[in-house]
């Protein structure tokens, strides 16, 4: 019905929508239209563990911990298989003679000819700072855990802690100026600069003086396969030492050292078994009956060597009577030639129970750790003690070095004897001591000034420039 | 409207016949005079001109309506008049001693202009199409003999190219819808929507189980041909933007067959075949191949034969001869196929039932069978006052696959022709003194999976106004997957005496469930010469699957192996649940400017559960447009030749969500590691929150041309897809802990080129009938940009300016005519040939184009129907899956004519049992070479079918007819090797088959 009246004509507007079907209408409109953004969230998947429900509860969070151990024994840095530092380092400096083919990895350590695109370096680079990742990952989850018991948020940060400082550690001795990472966060950690050494050092004692702090003097489990204070502490101790921090390197040796409870001596041939008193920490194998990758890849049951055998340096280093050369190491022989092994682990096979752990951090180290303090601290009578604890363990009588320098030196070889093939500490020691040169130039036909560092891998410098310049050489 | 016209004619004609045939009858000498007959012809609207009209059975007389639609013949009042018009319906009309005759025509809805497309969400027809849809129907399913839905697309769509994977029954197809947009290769699948249901193409299959297939397969697999009425593909952004993130690989719909209004019909479809394999390698006999062994041993200067060359060492027989690849692969397939539907209604419902039932055993040695069983209903309700709308179908299917564990074929191309007897004297599995591994003894192990799958969707629609309509569709599919392979202890030789302690089996059970929920408004109105209409909806999807993949080990005897519990170790190796959720809203203007000029404006605001907070939710849109530009006058007056002529152009953004679950989670996964006893967790990847869509823009231009009423149909479409934000690993230092992160790159695929399709209707007579379809696609695929390739892990993977199926090879320069050893281009020139910085050789393996030829002729009751495939492609070639030529493995014959001595020249190098270090290095670098790489074009005679409709007079009640179909059956090509389709090398080549049958309706 047509009209000009404005209000009728409102009227009949309005009317029209009084139709049920409008209203009906309009009802379906206002549900359908009301239906929430919040539909597409899903709730976490029952299957995987989300960052924090992994640390809301001990057993995970400790899962994700002990994982890091996992990882350090079968990649990267400290492990014991031929790519691990134990041997590429004894193959780098003059603890072992490579036999492998041209092909094989060990031999461009063994030649001193890194190059920057070398796999195995880019391997321990790679693992190293993926390790680092994961201890960062628990120290955050670790941070925001509420349900978690202080107890066991302590342990596992510190754990995490002595982990970031120990990797860092051997990073930067390796490689010199490197990044410190602490975070997670990829937009941070995607182009850092690399820091100067000291810096780094500085960042690995307060890390590891943390540690110190939350984690307890006993052991959270048997067999010291996960690092409690005194295992910190050591690190620190050796820390201390490299940077040239007497006192306190000294300090930290003797507390580890007064702990007669938790370490004492041992005759030579237990000193590597898995339940030695000598231990402070040692990494666990995966699975029952096996024993340490060290074993497998040092020894060797007939001649030639399928990798590496000492070398004739090292062995005709040790004295008379010296008895790690009879314990730790071992002759093979073909009928014409001789080859000697590192004989420290003995296990080379799985066994019904495992018989053997690879030994991170143990007691003679902090012997001759306070030993070499002292001897700069001009206590010679201290460091000659040290330093005879360690001899007659290994049957020798005391030592005859009177002077600092004289004790400097017979330190430095006492360390070549006793830790040959343990992740590197000759190379660490020679390089401390600015020695490597004056030593290995005249024992390794390739070695170099360049050589006392490694090369940053060259992926690495493709994608983060402000890892440059290459170490000098390279 | 017509119908009720034609109606009218008819009962106006009835009451006249009866009184004339009155009179006839009385005056049988009035019969044989001829009488003028006369009338218009018309459409109910308007008059038709051009219109045919002759005598039934004597087609030489007849006429033809002038401009005005009058007609006028003479013919005796006892004939019938047969009218025919493309566009209509032929019309059948007693004279009966009328001579003025008003002829209606009925509009011929299977006329293909005025066909309803299925565009998703509405249908239009085809000639007002804005977008790019290529669509086959149910007559174009029905001739092939296959049994996966993409099978029955191949070489019949315009921009889609489709590879047979495996020949193996289960096995998969590769789709892709025009090119590959996605960096990741499982990145690039379409949008599968059966009746308006999505289907997830996602494998389901564990990789190590479904150890005789490349690719695990596919679950399209569950859809059965015999039950879909029609396939549409969207190709472009008109079309796919209505589908926002999920369309952006392009869309494949799939429509079941639905009632009809009609007497209650009966379907039976009953059919037997064959198959063999299409094309296998020519290899060396025993004469060659024994030359070619003891050549391979001089040259390496070994007299003395070692013992473990059984075959050149007299351990063997040298003169025995197999053909392996006939014993193991050369099997016939037997195929049987039964399907029975009944269907009917009346105007407000109609059903329809159909059961199938499919087998297909292997070309194999062995009793393996694949067989599928499927049951499709669909419902159609329409309330009396024709406000209501109610439609239903559900789809179940069940397969049960049953295959050795292992592929054959490359044992058969690899085996020594001499090897020895299968079996020996008391017919039992020959070991031939432990100096071969029979392969029989593969038959052992068994891969066997069963699926139940079904989609149900029901569309619920009310016209509240007149112009208003309101629906809803519901939506639900389940599918539960069951798979095993066993590796039992009787694989192995029983000399070495493994005992079933040694047995092990691998289960895995998939689960899968997604609802749907699509309200949608839609409102049409005219104004004045335009019409409207609007559609407004929102999706809501919903899907959980959960998968548990266990193996079991050690088992006391090996028929217990089936039997988890007898396991004496169980691992389990993944649990996994997963949630996907989808919640979109939609729309749709199309504008029509009196059927000439149209728009259609389509967009979608998506949100996915894939994405991280803040990046679920994304807008897509298109914009779309057609001129019919031969409905313009200047065109009909000065081009009246031109029957049908669109340019149509479309515009539009669409995504892509297929990156997995959960990525943006940072969670922790099991190590697999264990530390005092307890398994490890490791942060499961870089946790990056701010992964978004990968988007797409598509740009169309196509031309749309008819022809002489349309009986000849050229289409031309341009098209331009961009494909940018790619997800991929961005390579990232290792100091972030790992070496990539999962992020949006900003990386350009970019995807252009031509299709050209042309419809003839060549002879269009009642009583023979021949149309041609052709079919043309130029793709051409570049990656655009990529910031930041030579330092990422892609480096050595693509190269910027090429397409992104590439690979980067050493380039093979001949072979050294003194030493005999081949040569590759030094491209650094450092005088090493090292990797990768000598392997710059680029070769594409896209198709440069591809195509199809299908013709369709029929005359009095008989059908013949033929598709030729073809493809212009390069592919690896017989070289890349040879052994080393000398070793102790068979060859093609092509090998044997190899380098003999120095200054000789061959195509092949010197032969070598492996020892000579120069040579095998060489062998290597030539499988990744330029060389291995050759061209793969092929014809494929795809399919052919003949049919003869049973005649009426046979059998009053019954209407049928018998056929033959082959699919597969001739191939031609240069290509040296087996079949030239494949995506892996070394399997099962597809399977050409024969297969008769009939079908009866009643």
């Amino acid at each position: 019905m047509k009209t000009n009246n404005p209000i009728v004509r409102l009227h009949l507007f309005t009317n029209r929508f009084y139709n049920k079907k409008w209203i009906l209408l309009l009802i379906l409109l206002s549900c359908f239209l009301n239906s929430c953004d919040s539909f597409v969230e899903v709730g976490l998947p029952n299957s995987q563990l989300t960052s924090p429900a992994v640390f809301e509860d001990k057993a995970t969070a400790t899962a994700a911990m002990v994982d890091i151990y996992n990882k350090i024994r079968d990649n990267g840095l400290l492990t014991g298989t031929s790519s691990g530092i134990s041997n590429q380092l004894g193959n780098y400096t003059d603890e072992l003679v490579c036999y492998g083919s041209t092909a094989s990895v060990s031999i461009d350590f063994y030649n001193n000819a890194l190059v920057a695109t070398n796999s195995n370096i880019s391997a321990m680079w790679n693992s190293s700072y993926n390790q680092i990742y994961c201890a960062n990952s628990v120290l955050e989850g670790v941070k925001n855990a509420v349900a978690l018991p202080t107890a066991d948020r302590d342990q596992l940060s510190g754990e995490a802690l002595f982990v970031r400082g120990l990797l860092h550690f051997y990073l930067t001795n390796l490689f010199g100026d490197l990044p410190y990472i602490t975070s997670t966060d990829y937009k941070q950690n995607s182009n850092p600069k690399r820091m100067p050494q000291t810096e780094v050092y500085d960042k690995i004692k307060t890390d590891l003086t943390q540690a110190i702090a939350l984690l307890p003097e006993a052991y959270i489990s048997t067999e010291k396969v996960r690092p409690n204070k005194y295992a910190a502490i050591a690190l620190l101790a050796r820390v201390d030492l490299y940077s040239e921090n007497w006192a306190e390197a000294a300090a930290n040796a003797t507390q580890v050292i007064n702990n007669t409870t938790l370490y004492q001596w041992t005759s030579l041939n237990k000193v590597f078994l898995k339940n030695s008193t000598t231990t402070i920490w040692q990494l666990m194998p995966a699975v029952k009956g096996k024993n340490t990758f060290e074993g497998e890849t040092f020894i060797f049951t007939a001649g030639p060597p399928t990798l590496t055998a000492l070398s004739p340096g090292l062995l005709s280093a040790f004295t008379a009577g010296d008895l790690r050369k009879s314990w730790w190491t071992k002759a093979v022989t073909n009928g014409t030639t001789t080859w000697y092994h590192a004989y420290k682990y003995n296990q080379y096979q799985n066994t019904t129970t495992s018989l053997e752990y690879s030994i991170v951090l143990r007691l003679a180290e902090q012997y001759l750790i306070r030993a070499e303090a002292k001897a700069h601290l001009n206590d010679v009578i201290g460091a000659a003690q040290d330093l005879n604890a360690v001899r007659n363990q290994a049957g020798l009588g005391a030592t005859t070095a009177t002077t600092t320098e004289e004790l400097l030196e017979a330190i430095l070889k006492e360390r070549r004897l006793e830790f040959f093939t343990e992740f590197g500490h000759r190379f660490f020691d020679l390089k401390r001591t600015n020695k490597l040169d004056s030593t290995l130039s005249v024992v390794k036909l390739g070695w170099d000034a360049k050589d006392q560092l490694w090369p940053i891998p060259a992926t690495e410098l493709l994608v983060n420039s402000n890892l440059q310049p290459q170490n000098y050489g390279y | 409207m017509n119908n009720y016209s034609f109606v009218k004619g008819w009962a106006s004609c009835r009451r006249s016949s009866l009184l004339f045939l009155l009179v006839v009858c009385w005056t049988p000498m009035l019969s044989a005079q001829k009488i003028n007959v006369k009338g218009t012809v018309s459409d109910a609207t308007a008059s038709l001109p051009g219109v045919t009209i002759t005598i039934k059975n004597q087609p030489q007389t007849g006429t033809i309506s002038d401009s005005k639609g009058h007609y006028q013949l003479l013919a005796s009042p006892m004939d019938t008049l047969v009218v025919s018009f493309v566009g209509f319906k032929t019309a059948y009309i007693p004279i009966q001693g009328r001579s003025i005759i008003p002829i209606y025509l009925v509009y011929d809805t299977t006329n293909l202009q005025e066909v309803r497309v299925n565009a998703g969400y509405y249908s239009v027809k085809e000639k007002e199409r804005t977008g790019s849809i290529a669509r086959i129907t149910a007559k174009d399913m029905e001739t092939q003999p296959v049994t996966n839905v993409l099978a029955t697309m191949q070489g019949r769509m315009a921009g889609v190219n489709i590879t047979q994977e495996t020949g193996v029954p289960g096995g998969g197809f590769n789709i892709q819808i025009r090119g590959i947009n996605s960096l990741r290769a499982d990145g690039n699948e379409p949008l599968y929507i059966i009746d308006g249901v999505p289907y997830a193409s996602q494998v389901l299959s564990y990789s190590q189980i479904s150890t005789n297939m490349p690719g695990d397969g596919s679950p399209l697999n569950s859809i059965n041909p015999d039950d879909i009425q029609s396939i549409e593909v969207l190709k472009d952004a008109d079309a796919t933007a209505i589908y926002g993130s999920r369309g952006a690989n392009g869309v494949v719909l799939i429509s079941t067959k639905k009632g009809k209004q009609g007497k209650t019909q009966f379907a039976v479809n009953a059919s037997k075949g064959v198959g063999q394999v299409t094309q296998t390698m020519q290899l060396m006999n025993t004469e060659q191949y024994l030359a070619m062994r003891r050549k391979a041993f001089a040259n390496d200067g070994i007299t003395q034969i070692p013992d473990y060359e059984y075959d050149v060492n007299g351990t063997w027989d040298s003169t025995r001869y197999t053909d392996w690849q006939k014993e193991l692969i050369g099997g016939t397939a037997e195929i049987t196929g039964v399907q029975t539907s009944v269907s009917g209604g009346n105007e407000q419902t109609q059903f329809l039932l159909s059961g199938t039932y499919h087998s297909e055993t292997t070309v194999f040695p062995g009793d393996f069978i694949y067989k599928k069983a499927a049951f499709h209903s669909n419902i159609n309700h329409e309330s009396e006052n024709k406000k209501f709308k109610l439609n239903f179908s559900a789809n179940y299917t069940h397969q049960d696959n049953d295959q050795p564990w292992t592929d054959f074929t490359l044992t058969a191309m690899s085996l020594a022709p001499n090897a020895p007897a299968l079996y020996d004297a008391q017919g039992k599995l020959n070991w031939e003194n432990n100096t071969w591994d029979n392969p029989l003894a593969n038959l052992e192990g068994k891969f066997k999976s069963k699926t139940g799958d079904m989609v149900a969707n029901s569309l619920l629609s009310y016209q509240l106004f007149k112009n208003l309509e309101l629906k809803s569709s519901f939506g639900y599919t389940n599918l539960h997957y069951k798979e095993s392979r066993t590796t039992p202890s009787t694989l192995n030789n029983p000399a070495y005496n493994i005992t079933s302690k040694n047995s092990s089996i691998l289960v895995n059970n998939t689960n899968r469930q997604s609802w749907i929920i699509e309200p949608q408004i839609n409102w049409k109105k005219e104004f004045g010469k335009s019409n409207v209409d609007v559609l407004l909806g929102g999706t809501f999807l919903n899907q959980d699957s959960d998968r548990f993949i266990i193996k079991g080990k050690g088992f006391t005897s090996n028929s217990l192996i089936y039997d988890l519990a007898s396991a004496s170790t169980i691992t389990v190796i993944n649990n996994q649940e997963t949630a996907y959720k989808y919640q979109a809203f939609f729309g749709r203007i199309n504008w029509n400017w009196q059927d000439k000029y149209i728009l259609n404006a389509t967009g979608r605001r998506d949100g996915s559960s894939r994405f991280g907070p803040g990046k679920q939710f994304a807008t897509f849109g298109a914009i779309g447009g057609a001129w019919i530009f031969s409905k313009e006058q200047f065109v009909k007056n000065n081009a009246a030749f031109l029957s049908f002529g669109k340019l149509r152009a479309s515009y539009g953004t669409t995504g892509n969500d297929q990156i997995g679950d959960y990525q943006f989670m940072n969670t922790y996964s099991s190590s697999g590691s264990s530390y005092q006893s307890v398994v490890g967790l490791q942060p499961s990847r870089l946790f990056n929150p701010d992964y978004g869509w990968e988007t797409n823009t598509k740009l169309e231009l196509a031309l749309e041309t008819g022809f002489l009423q349309d009986r000849i149909f050229f289409t031309w479409a341009w098209y331009n897809n961009k494909s940018s934000n790619q997800l991929v690993g961005i390579p990232l230092p290792a100091t972030t802990g790992f070496s990539s992160l999962q992020a949006n790159l900003d990386a350009t695929v970019q995807n252009t080129g031509v299709e050209v399709t042309l419809r003839t209707s060549n002879i269009h007579t009642p009583q023979f009938t021949w149309t041609t379809n052709f079919n043309l696609s130029l793709p051409q695929n570049k990656l655009v940009s990529f910031p930041g390739l030579e330092s990422s892990t892609y480096a050595n993977q693509y190269v910027v300016g090429q397409s992104i199926n590439i690979q980067k090879l050493y380039n093979n320069t001949g072979l050294n005519s003194q030493t005999g050893i081949y040569s590759f281009e030094d491209v650094n020139g450092d005088g090493l040939i090292t990797y990768p910085d000598d392997s710059q050789a680029i070769r594409d393996f896209s198709p440069k184009y591809f195509g199809g030829l299908q013709n369709h002729l029929e005359y009095n009751g008989w059908q013949l129907d033929f598709l030729f495939q073809f493809v212009k492609q390069e592919n690896y070639n017989w070289a890349y899956i040879a052994g080393l030529p000398g070793a102790f493995v068979n060859q093609s014959v092509y090998a044997a004519d190899s380098w003999q001595q120095a200054g000789a020249t061959s195509p092949y190098q010197k032969y070598s049992t492996g020892v000579n270090n120069d040579v095998v290095e060489a062998y290597y670098k030539y499988i990744s070479s330029t060389a291995a790489v050759s061209d793969a074009s092929f014809v494929r005679l795809k399919n052919i079918a003949i049919s003869y409709d049973i005649p009426k007079q046979w059998i009053k009640e019954l209407r049928g007819k018998i056929y033959v179909q082959g699919q597969n059956l001739l191939l031609f090509t240069p290509y040296k090797g087996a079949d030239p389709e494949f995506r892996s090398a070394g399997y099962l080549p597809p399977l050409k088959v024969v297969t008769a049958g009939i079908q009866l309706n009643f």
